[in-house]
């Protein structure tokens, strides 16, 4: 035990005193977070909106014409759901059609809620768009009978931002790259410079040294969550509402996951030029498609299937129900499964894979 | 300690190969307490892979060895813990000073060292907050020398330790090689300059094709080559080119 910890240390200082793995770790995500938080992806895009219908077969007409708006993606649930997703940002507006609504009654004036101050441009041109479908329900069903009215009222909702989206994305990716790129570059070096020969004319065991490493690179890993998170809620407005613990596990989940794959890639590799192209092959599809930089639901259903079960996807998500959604252990139970399959897998490999000499 | 002429290393038809190449083939030796013994030979005749066996680096495909009493195929990690090994160009980590390496390498052996006493062995102790790969290629064997001696070994294996290095910088090794003996360390050292062995071994094997061909100590072999009716050309001059070089260049090593 002791000789595992005093290993540990001795990397970690051999880590914190190489420059560059600091500035790769840790400065660089960090930047590319508070880069990408300056760009703003403002625009009014498509109008998410929750539709609660309570009023049945009434609420039909309404709700199939609302849906052919092509600037208005719509999701339907019951008041308490819709209410709870936009107040966690999910939607812009949810609209009521109570119960007694009829397209021909008339006199039933129906209700939308939405962020107002937060997102006056999205809730306006919602409440416009909306109004003008009633009116063609109503002029549809009973001409010349009185419109109902919609009136849109205030509502407090989590203001995500990019950042928020970004944020764990970013954690997820240096994740990844520290456990393939930073183990596998080292150990491919420590092995053709004989360095790892000289340990072993000493009494240590090989595993003592992959644990030291593996402990090492997964305390940098908790330091480095502990910065971008810190430095995302004081000076990005991050909403981080998530159960610190949670983000931990799945941290480590996925580091364990990444560091197998590096020390296969390190086991079949002679040298560091065999390295670098085994693992941009590896890491750079699950960059453009795991849903780092942007959301995989503009992917294509077959792309879209097909990474969902990237373990970088798994990661990704993972992290950022936990941390912005608040999700619980049961929520990303999904995603913990997958990353301990991904892990079995890697580390099954590393330990196939992986040479001394 | 164990005394003066009491065998520390017995080997006994050691036989290593690498797929159809015998690289080691039935080699036997044995080598006694506080003895610097040489293993002599040019390029691929089998001297780091007979030492590489000993170090249980490599597993053996036939034979014994013994060292202090263990037998090194079975009780490979009880031998680890009392040798001490410099191996032909293998390096040390980045970024650890000299004594953290030492304070390290120590511990791997479950000792607390003394660094600077270490470094002081081998004339290093102005170095021990420099890095590897800040030393001149004389103080990196010389640190690899300290190495080795963290576990207080019984026997120390050195694998081409003044190979690249200028005049200078080998008879200051041969100096630190010498004081570990005094000190009551048993050497086994793989080199292919003949003044080196002559100067340091009290006995050599010389080894070609993964064979002993020779062993003896070396005046012996020299008495054996003349008696046999042997004459250089050339009438030995009373100074070589390397005395000339030393004379004009001094003793004092470079490298600090």
């Amino acid at each position: 035990m002791r000789i595992q910890w005093m290993l540990t240390l001795a990397s970690l200082k051999m880590f914190i005193r190489q420059r560059e793995a600091i500035l790769w770790t840790i400065l660089f995500p960090l930047l590319v977070v508070i880069l990408f938080g300056f760009v703003r992806f403002n625009g009014v895009g498509k109008i998410e909106l929750g539709v609660v219908n309570e009023a049945g077969a009434q609420g039909a007409d309404l709700l199939s014409r609302i849906k052919a708006v092509r600037t208005i993606e719509v999701s339907e649930g019951t008041r308490d759901s819709e209410m709870a997703e936009l107040g966690k940002g999910e939607r812009d507006l949810v609209l009521i059609i109570p119960a007694g609504y009829a397209p021909a009654g008339g006199a039933t004036d129906l209700t939308a809620f939405g962020d107002l101050e937060a997102k006056p441009q999205v809730t306006q041109l919602g409440g416009l768009v909306l109004q003008r479908v009633l009116d063609e329900t109503t002029f549809a069903a009973a001409p010349g009978v009185r419109r109902s009215t919609l009136s849109t009222l205030p509502f407090k909702s989590r203001n995500l931002t990019y950042i928020d989206f970004l944020l764990p994305g970013i954690l997820s990716m240096s994740i990844m790259q520290m456990g393939i790129f930073g183990v596998a570059f080292s150990f491919v070096s420590l092995k053709k410079r004989g360095i790892l020969r000289r340990l072993w004319v000493t009494p240590i065991r090989p595993g003592d040294f992959i644990i030291a490493q593996v402990a090492m690179r997964l305390l940098v890993l908790l330091v480095q969550m502990t910065i971008m998170v810190g430095v995302g809620v004081l000076f990005l407005n991050l909403h981080f509402i998530g159960n610190l613990a949670l983000i931990c596990l799945l941290g480590i989940l996925g580091g364990v996951v990444f560091l197998g794959f590096g020390f296969s890639l390190a086991g079949i590799s002679k040298s560091e030029d065999q390295v670098a192209p085994l693992a941009n092959i590896i890491t750079l599809p699950m960059l453009a498609l795991s849903g780092i930089f942007f959301s995989r639901s503009n992917l294509p259903g077959f792309v879209r299937a097909a990474t969902s079960v990237f373990p970088l996807t798994f990661l990704a998500d993972g992290l950022r129900s936990v941390a912005i959604d608040g999700a619980a252990v049961a929520q990303v139970m999904p995603q913990i499964l997958g990353l301990a399959l991904w892990g079995a897998v890697s580390c099954a490999l590393a330990i196939r894979l992986f040479r001394w000499e | 300690m164990k005394q003066s002429g009491d065998i520390v290393l017995e080997v006994r038809e050691l036989v290593k190969r690498y797929g159809d190449t015998v690289a080691v083939d039935g080699v036997s030796f044995s080598v006694r307490a506080r003895e610097i013994f040489g293993i002599l030979g040019p390029n691929g005749a089998g001297k780091t892979t007979t030492l590489e066996c000993i170090e249980t680096l490599r597993p053996v495909d036939a034979g014994t060895i013994f060292l202090g009493g263990l037998n090194v195929r079975a009780q490979a990690q009880e031998v680890k813990r009392i040798i001490g090994v410099q191996l032909q160009s293998s390096s040390f980590f980045d970024k650890l000073s000299l004594s953290e390496l030492l304070v390290l390498f120590g511990e791997m052996y479950g000792r607390h060292v003394d660094p600077l006493a270490l470094l002081d062995e081998v004339e290093l102790r102005d170095k021990s907050r420099s890095q590897v790969v800040q030393l001149s290629g004389g103080q990196k064997q010389r640190f690899s020398i300290a190495a080795a001696l963290v576990n207080d070994p019984v026997v120390m294996f050195l694998d081409e330790p003044t190979t690249g290095l200028d005049p200078q910088a080998r008879r200051h090794l041969w100096g630190v090689i010498k004081r570990i003996r005094s000190e009551g360390k048993t050497v086994v050292i793989t080199t292919h300059y003949m003044d080196e062995a002559e100067e340091l071994c009290d006995r050599v094997a010389i080894m070609d094709a993964g064979k002993i061909i020779a062993m003896a100590p070396p005046h012996e072999m020299i008495d054996a080559l003349v008696a046999g009716g042997f004459r250089r050309e050339r009438v030995e001059r009373l100074a070589s080119l390397e005395d000339v070089f030393l004379n004009l260049t001094g003793h004092t090593i470079r490298d600090e």
